[in-house]
């Protein structure tokens, strides 16, 4: 009888091998019945395999985790303790919350308040400090912010504008951070694998306030202040802001794909893309990175995309690899992934908006920048670069491009007004969850958040609030929309909310790197510089092209790019420099004396309120980086687009036509930022760089000898 | 030819070929119909915030408070995915377990081979009917020992054995009632039906390949030990449900990521 099995003692007796397959089914019957509300019978293939064992993994690694946290927190506290003693014995408040709200303008916020428009503004102003906050020279954000979180000037940080010189042949580069490709190659028939991690240089120097926060054990969630990427290790969690490049590697490309035919490209910002209509179906593709896998550059990669245009419902289906959308003209879908594909695994993977411009008679699609996909990052955009995973995961996907809001866009008229502000406020909304989120998670410690609304809203829209903006003459007065008193009051809900959230042992300061002012003309330097002699063109030329193609570096002492920095051609410094090192100081001086006062000629008005040597402002390691005179200008003035590319026109002055119709980027005594603050401080003429020596000291830590802010102190009340 | 010939009737003969085949056909159908049938959107979202409070234990780890709070999030996050998995597999449940019930017929258990012992059991309505207890076998049927009464539980046994290969049917007389039960006997791969039932509707549907007992007949049940299948991998024995189970998560991971289907 080997090998028979024994007698069942069941009802019915032979059911013991099948049993098993019954017990198996039954098993997972139970399972379900355990958890879900509806009655499974069996194991119902693969889905609810995966069901069952992906809940059990996340129960059980949860469990790890939470076992770990709870039963080594006593021993993290102790070592906390005995290493760097009471993270918070000396501090005053057990958290601080500092929103950043870029460009808020310290004149407009008190007119608004005047006017009842900002309660909560209002309620901090009353209880605790509303004052202006001084901003750097220059009144650049990738400035300001740095000199924010660092406590010290330009000199010491590095960053003097968006853009720096590259000396060796006058082009510009992004001054934040330098991204380089693996240096190694192995090719591979037509492929030439890159080997090694794609280099991140980070330009920015000098260590942010957080840093000395978490050597002492207090905990900071930063999130988007502005030239943090790449970001920096640290005790805390960081969302890397402005200066994070698109996938592309630029800061930002749109793309407007269109069946209308047309040569014209746009200044900046943007490509045009032919979409190529074939029995009522039109095709395109988004233009992404070079192939890491090509030998030379210029081999971009693509991802196609179809649209079928349905004139009669104004909408369109939109398919995109897998994705597959329902678009009516004038809405914006979703973020939708796409995937570049370079061939051998190489994936880049990013997101990406579309926008259903129109549908009859042509058919146009405007396609958002492609951002860095947070879910799946594959450059670092966060510390650790598990945190914007976890914020896709737990919001979806959001904007991580530094200058998220497509400003180019709507300079070049491919979005409208309406579409524009659709895009900020979405951008926006994504902020408030995280900010919200990280108030929820940091209950002890630094939380701090920028918002880049402020700044983008108000460079669009100004010539709606000016009197008589260039750019916004055709538009009758009472037809303008509020977009700007809007604004303020929103961000001024959002502090309401926040303030909802803290307790008197939280401090809130509300700051901004600088204000605003109207930029209604532009001032070409270059073309000054070539008037008066310090700039030469080659022989024939009245203009020269983008970054001074036609230039005649052998006879020009002076030139100008970006937006305040202007610079002489010195010998030994620059590739063709003319300008003797012991001329320089004199030709500092000369063009300071002439520019300074510069008059409009068509209103009278100064153009130019303020030129300064930078030795004179700048005191650091760096400062030989930096330009050799500071521009600043007179409000309603600033430098003209061509000025900031490099191009030396016909004319010094001329109106400025573009919706980007407000700005700060002129004499930084013109637009000083906001401070607002929960509790009363002391503070003569606050500057921005106190902000970090403020917080360490609030912390109970002494700010390093090289800041140069100075810490404010607390009203004898508060203190 | 020849080649592909015994392929093909390797396909159709090893056990282990049909599994495989089986797992991942069923694996690749089960996905595709979840992904018809499911909530693609709210399974994807439910995915994303259990990952997300996982991660922020992670991130979190000094804050007690988050870590406790994200704890509670994971297991509410576990329960409305398991909700929202489980209802597609309504719509597959039955065809599933019919499929399983049938291939098991085949896999799970091989036929008696010949010479080889095994024992048919009845089962009647009372004790006295024992003893009314007879059966008829066909000539390749042998009968190897005496019946054994078990009167506490109205059965009997025989210990039988078959000379060859065949399908055979033995007779069962019960007072007079006669019933027959299919005995499979054959070295190949066949349907084999391990109980004959009177009543019992689901439980004949689940473990019964043969028509119901009639309802007048004295006898419950008839039953023979096939014995079970096991299935070689690598030395290892195992269940065909179990290789089953493995295979077809198998196919049905690989399957999702190919066609993008969140399960």
């Amino acid at each position: 009888m080997s090998g028979m099995r024994e007698q069942s003692p069941q009802s019915w007796p032979v059911i013991g091998r099948s049993s098993l397959v019954v017990r198996i089914a039954l098993l997972a019957a139970l399972i379900a019945l355990a958890i879900a509300p509806q009655p499974a019978h069996a194991y119902a293939g693969p889905g609810a395999g995966f069901a069952v064992l992906s809940s059990f993994w996340a129960i059980f690694v949860a469990f790890l985790y939470s076992f770990y946290a709870l039963a080594t927190w006593p021993i993290r506290q102790l070592f906390r303790f005995v290493r760097r003693r009471n993270a918070y014995g000396k501090a005053k408040f057990s958290r601080a919350v500092i929103l950043g709200f870029d460009g808020m303008d310290p004149e407009l916020a008190e007119r608004f308040m005047n006017e009842g428009k900002l309660p909560n503004l209002a309620k901090l102003r009353e209880k605790g400090t509303f004052t202006k906050l001084r901003t750097t020279f220059p009144a650049i954000s990738p400035v300001a912010w740095s000199t924010f979180m660092t406590g010290v000037n330009p000199g010491k940080h590095n960053i003097y504008d968006f853009l720096a010189r590259d000396t060796s042949n006058y082009l510009p580069f992004l001054s934040s951070a330098e991204i380089k490709g693996p240096k190694r190659h192995i090719k591979i028939g037509k492929y030439s694998i890159p080997f090694g991690k794609t280099e991140i240089k980070a330009m920015r120097k000098g260590t942010p306030f957080w840093h000395w926060l978490g050597k002492a054990g207090i905990f900071s969630s930063v999130i988007r202040v502005p030239v943090t990427f790449p970001p920096e290790k640290f005790s805390g969690v960081l969302l890397s802001g402005m200066c994070v490049p698109d996938l592309k590697g630029s800061q930002g490309t749109f793309c407007l794909c269109t069946t209308r035919s047309s040569s014209d490209k746009f200044r900046e910002g943007g490509v045009r893309v032919p979409m190529e209509r074939r029995n009522g179906v039109c095709t395109s593709y988004i233009p992404g990175p070079d192939s890491p896998l090509a030998e030379t550059a210029g081999n971009e990669m693509r991802v196609p995309f179809e649209v079928r245009p349905d004139a009669v419902a104004k909408q369109a289906r939109i398919v995109v690899g897998s994705e597959k959308l329902t678009l009516k003209v004038g809405e914006y879908s979703e973020w939708i992934p796409v995937a570049f594909k370079a061939g051998l695994g190489f994936t880049a993977h990013g997101i990406c908006r579309f926008y259903l411009k129109e549908v009859s008679p042509e058919v146009e699609v405007y396609v958002s920048p492609v951002n860095i996909d947070p879910g799946h990052p594959d450059l670092p955009i966060s510390h650790p670069v598990t945190y914007s995973i976890y914020l896709a995961k737990l919001y979806g996907p959001f904007a991580t491009l530094g200058l998220a809001e497509d400003t180019w866009a709507l300079n070049e008229h491919v979005l409208d007004d309406e579409a524009f502000l659709t895009q900020c406020y979405s951008n926006h909304e994504d902020r408030e969850r995280m900010l919200f989120d990280a108030l929820d998670k940091t209950k002890q410690g630094l939380c701090t958040c920028v918002f880049d609304t402020t700044d983008r809203v108000q460079h669009m829209f100004w010539r709606y609030l000016d009197e008589d903006h260039p750019a916004a003459r055709e538009v009758p007065r009472d037809q303008r929309p509020n977009v700007i008193p809007e604004l303020y009051q929103r961000m001024d809900k959002l502090i309401g909310r926040v303030m909802e959230k803290i307790d008197d042992d939280t401090l809130l300061l509300v700051v901004s790197d600088h204000g605003f002012k109207s930029f209604a003309r532009c001032v070409n330097l270059n073309a000054w510089l070539h008037q008066n002699g310090y700039l030469a063109l080659q022989d024939g030329k009245t203009e020269s092209g983008d970054w001074f193609d036609d230039v005649d570096w052998s006879r020009t002492r002076a030139y100008t790019m970006g937006l305040n920095g202007l610079y002489l051609n010195v010998k030994g410094r620059e590739k063709q420099g003319i300008v003797d090192p012991a001329d320089v100081e004199a030709l500092k001086v000369e063009l300071q004396q002439k520019l300074n006062g510069l008059q409009d000629p068509a209103s009278g008005e100064i153009g130019i309120t303020g030129v300064f040597i930078t030795g004179s402002v700048y005191r650091g390691p760096y400062t030989e980086n930096a330009p050799d005179l500071i521009v600043g200008y007179g409000a309603g003035y600033r430098a003209s687009w061509d000025s900031v590319l490099g191009k030396v026109t016909g004319q010094v002055f001329e109106d400025n036509m573009k919706a980007w119709s407000g700005d700060h980027c002129i004499d930084p005594r013109l637009v000083p930022g906001v401070l607002f603050s929960s509790h009363k401080i002391v503070a003569e003429k606050p500057h921005i760089a106190d902000v970090a020596p403020t917080i360490l000291t609030l912390f109970g830590l002494a700010p390093p000898a090289h800041f140069d802010g100075k810490a404010w102190s607390l009203a004898a009340q508060e203190s | 030819m020849p080649a592909l010939l015994a392929v093909k009737l390797f396909l159709l003969t090893s056990p282990l070929a049909i599994v495989v085949v089986l797992s991942i056909v069923i694996g690749l159908l089960m996905v595709v119909l979840f992904g018809y049938t499911s909530n693609q959107k709210a399974i994807g979202i439910a995915k994303d915030q259990l990952k997300a409070h996982l991660l922020a234990v992670r991130l979190f780890q000094d804050q007690l408070h988050v870590v406790m709070g994200s704890y509670g999030r994971i297991l509410r996050g576990t329960g409305r995915y398991l909700r929202l998995a489980f209802m597609p597999l309504l719509y597959v449940i039955i065809p599933i377990t019919l499929l399983i019930v049938q291939l098991d017929r085949y896999l799970g258990a091989t036929p008696m081979t010949p010479d080889a012992p095994f024992l048919l059991t009845v089962k009647v309505s009372n004790s006295e009917t024992l003893n009314d207890l007879s059966l008829d076998l066909p000539a390749e049927i042998m009968m190897t020992a005496p019946a054994v009464h078990i009167p506490a539980d109205n059965e009997a046994v025989w210990r039988l054995s078959a000379s060859k290969s065949g399908v055979y049917e033995v007779k069962v007389i019960a007072s007079g009632h006669s019933v027959t039960k299919v005995v499979r006997v054959s070295p190949e791969l066949s349907r084999v039906s391990p109980v004959r039932l009177r009543g019992h509707f689901w439980e004949r549907m689940l473990y019964s390949a043969e028509p119901a007992l009639p309802n007048d007949s004295p006898v419950e049940s008839i039953a023979v030990n096939y014995p079970e299948r096991a299935i070689d991998i690598a030395g290892y024995e195992m269940n065909w449900i179990w290789l089953f189970f493995i295979l077809s998560m198998v196919a049905g991971f690989i399957f999702k990521e190919l066609l993008g289907i969140k399960v």
